[in-house]
């Protein structure tokens, strides 16, 4: 079994549909000949075709549309955006198009893309590369969000992804991109969409994240650990449609809720996560609930993301706080 | 199997001289380790490793020149680094990013993720935040309490329900009927109350040893003269405390509270002007207050005024009581049954009568070290023949 990067997970999976699929096609900027920003999509012109993995001019909104456009007509569009920075002329046909192409046929025609696109900070990267913005998609019904947080879930999420019949937009933290490596089985298995992945079970507090910050989360429950508080560590995975039961069970069983996201607090989709239980939980909950995100700015530039992204520390300050209920 | 592309040195040279080899085909390099020197026009410089990886086979040999961008050297990486899936990994020389940094580690991911969660809920209690905090502040263990809420919750009722079970209790023994508290024994609950909420009480337990008492003591009038000696020794135990104000009044004249137990409930009449010298004489005037405590023919003004208050309670039963301070007055000295005890005397073990005390005091206005020096006094005082 070969040990991957969570990109390479990412290159594996459109590699291995690309190869079982034919109506599977890659498309965005330098995805072909260059083999994409990231990587993402190294090789794969050379081995599956430049009418299978095609490079774009520089237009967000008409990558998304051909995405589209391609989806009603029978194929399987993965589209990449280069950062989320750059999503926003591709958000009209997303919102007005793909994600309501099937109510808007009453069930005629769906749209089975796949909208790649990294995202998050912690690479010291210029203005408008480094946000977080999924809560703006999770807030659209009819797009289904997705967040991988290890290279495994990257691979049989993606997977999962281009083989869902309806709209997926799948966010890459670009942060963990080559942070670690795993075991990954490339034999073409999905994982499920739309659940959560308990990575660790607890009995003292339910700690929630997704993407990138679960790697804070986790060493702030060894931390805990280290102070005899026994941590449950959930990844969202998918942030739209929320699998609200996972929590709630966990929550029934901790008392004690903290969320830890990189996205801004106001509107993020922990304020989601809270609310739903406070509506089904809240006879569960020993203290209120906790939030640990970014701040409500602008994100800084380099010198500060550090500050910015929620660390350990803050996670450890809100678990506290929990505990004195 | 990758290979490494001699790249540019930064001079925007189309070409290097090789100068000689630093590594030979088969050997295991790590990353940032010199592979070559080279030479180009301005200056030998060497190009390091890309990799910790295995030298498969070197392009060129000393002499040769080597084109910018042409193959250096070709690597054998180990398992998942490479490309033999036909989707090729970064390339040589390649930061995986087009901005930015980005942070590349070695750590392999161990986990166990579950796809959903144990699918277990616990049957643990279930209660709002708030209706915990409602319990802790009644005393009452949530634990305990049936809930009554359509999600099997605990409610705020079921809580209030509980805390109110122990006097209902009491109730249900004694009589059918709630019945409204009057005259002393409402007052007791007012100033009572007030005392709990308002007073830092503090208590300190000891005994006086009075195996050497004469027959004909009179234990109430031995603790009256115990309290004078014990605010002569320390005149703080003498004050009046009005915490609202922050002001203290030190009194001149000691005037002792005497807790009496009547039919009506608990009252207090003070004995005004205790003095050591003339204790003897009032024997009778106390039976008297006594009487007319229990007479209820007080006024408010015999129940007033004093700062410190005697609490013999050892009569019915009892060795040491946190007796309760009630301002404005600051002390009560609490006096419980006088037993023979098994003591040590040298180191021999004697049986002697000793005297339980328990001072209370109002710790915002009567320090520790004051309350003990009173009754280090007081003890002294009655360990006295008479």
């Amino acid at each position: 079994m070969a040990e991957l990067t969570l990109v390479d997970a990412v290159t594996a999976a459109l590699d291995w549909e690309l190869g079982h699929d034919e109506s599977v096609v890659v498309l965005g900027e330098d995805v072909g000949v260059n083999g994409g920003v990231f990587r993402a999509t190294n090789g794969l012109q050379r081995k599956h075709g430049a009418d299978r993995v095609i490079d774009t001019p520089l237009a967000e909104a008409m990558i998304a549309g051909m995405a589209v456009g391609m989806a009603a007509e029978g194929l399987k569009p993965v589209a990449e955006i280069q950062f989320m920075g750059f999503i926003y002329p591709a958000v009209d046909q997303l919102i007005n198009h793909a994600a309501r192409l099937r109510n808007r046929t009453r069930g005629r025609l769906s749209c089975p893309m796949v909208l790649r696109a990294p995202f998050g900070g912690g690479i010291h990267a210029p203005e408008h590369h480094s946000e977080s913005t999924e809560a703006m998609f999770a807030h659209m019904p009819g797009l289904r969000v997705v967040i991988p947080s290890s290279p495994a879930r990257a691979y049989g999420l993606l997977l999962a992804a281009i083989r869902d019949p309806d709209p997926v937009v799948f966010l890459e933290p670009k942060r963990i991109y080559r942070l670690a490596r795993q075991e990954v089985a490339n034999d073409g298995a999905a994982l499920s969409l739309d659940v959560c992945y308990t990575l660790r079970e607890g009995t003292d507090v339910t700690l929630v994240s997704w993407g990138a910050m679960t790697q804070e989360t986790l060493e702030a429950a060894d931390r805990l650990q280290a102070e005899g508080v026994s941590a449950e560590v959930i990844d969202v995975a998918t942030i739209s449609p929320l699998d609200i039961e996972t929590i709630l069970e966990s929550v029934a069983r901790t008392g004690r809720l903290v969320i830890v996201h990189e996205a801004p607090r106001n509107c993020g989709v922990g304020a989601e996560i809270a609310a739903l239980v406070a509506e089904h939980g809240i006879y569960d909950l020993k203290s209120p609930v906790q939030r640990v995100a970014g701040f409500d700015t602008i994100m800084p530039l380099y010198r500060l993301e550090m500050d910015y992204l929620p660390g350990v520390t803050r996670i450890l300050d809100a678990v506290h706080v929990t505990l004195e209920g | 199997m990758k290979t490494f592309l001699l790249p540019d040195l930064g001079e925007g040279l189309p070409e290097a001289e090789i100068v000689n080899w630093h590594v030979q085909p088969g050997d295991l390099v790590r990353a940032d380790a010199p592979l070559v020197s080279v030479e180009t026009a301005k200056a030998v410089v060497e190009v390091p490793s890309p990799y910790s990886a295995r030298v498969i086979r070197l392009h060129g040999d000393a002499g040769d020149f080597v084109k910018t961008g042409g193959p250096l050297v070709d690597f054998e990486l180990e398992a998942g680094n490479g490309d033999s899936s036909g989707a090729a990994a970064v390339n040589d020389g390649d930061a995986g990013t087009v901005v930015g940094t980005m942070p590349v580690g070695e750590t392999i991911i161990v986990e166990h993720a579950v796809a959903g969660g144990s699918g277990r809920r616990s049957g643990r209690l279930r209660a709002t935040p708030a209706v915990r905090a409602l319990a802790k502040r009644l005393d009452v263990d949530i634990e305990t309490v049936a809930p009554s809420g359509a999600s099997g919750q605990v409610t705020s009722r079921d809580v209030e329900a509980a805390a109110q079970t122990s006097t209902a209790t009491e109730r249900i023994v004694a009589d059918d009927e709630w019945e409204a508290l009057r005259g002393l024994r409402r007052a007791m609950a007012q100033s009572m109350t007030r005392a709990n909420a308002e007073v830092c009480h503090a208590t300190v337990f000891d005994d006086a040893d009075i195996d050497a008492w004469e027959a004909d003591q009179d234990v109430t009038l031995r603790l009256l003269r115990a309290i004078c000696r014990g605010v002569a020794a320390e005149p703080a135990l003498n004050a009046l405390f009005d915490a609202a104000s922050m002001r203290r009044k030190k009194l001149l004249q000691l005037d002792i509270g005497i807790a009496v137990d009547t039919p009506a409930g608990l009252i207090v009449p003070v004995l005004r002007d205790a003095r050591v010298a003339t204790l003897a004489t009032r024997r009778e005037e106390l039976q008297q207050l006594k009487q007319a405590a229990s007479d209820r023919r007080l006024g408010p003004d015999d129940l007033r005024g004093s700062a410190i208050t005697l609490s013999n309670f050892g009569m019915l039963a009892g060795r040491y009581a946190r007796v309760v301070v009630v301002p404005p007055g600051i002390a009560i000295l609490g006096a419980g049954a006088i037993r023979r005890e098994a003591v040590a005397a040298g180191t021999e073990v004697a049986v002697r009568r000793r005297l339980p005390l328990s001072l209370s005091f109002d710790h915002r206005c009567v320090t520790g070290a004051e309350a003990c020096r009173f009754l280090a006094a007081a003890i002294a005082d009655l360990q006295l023949q008479n």
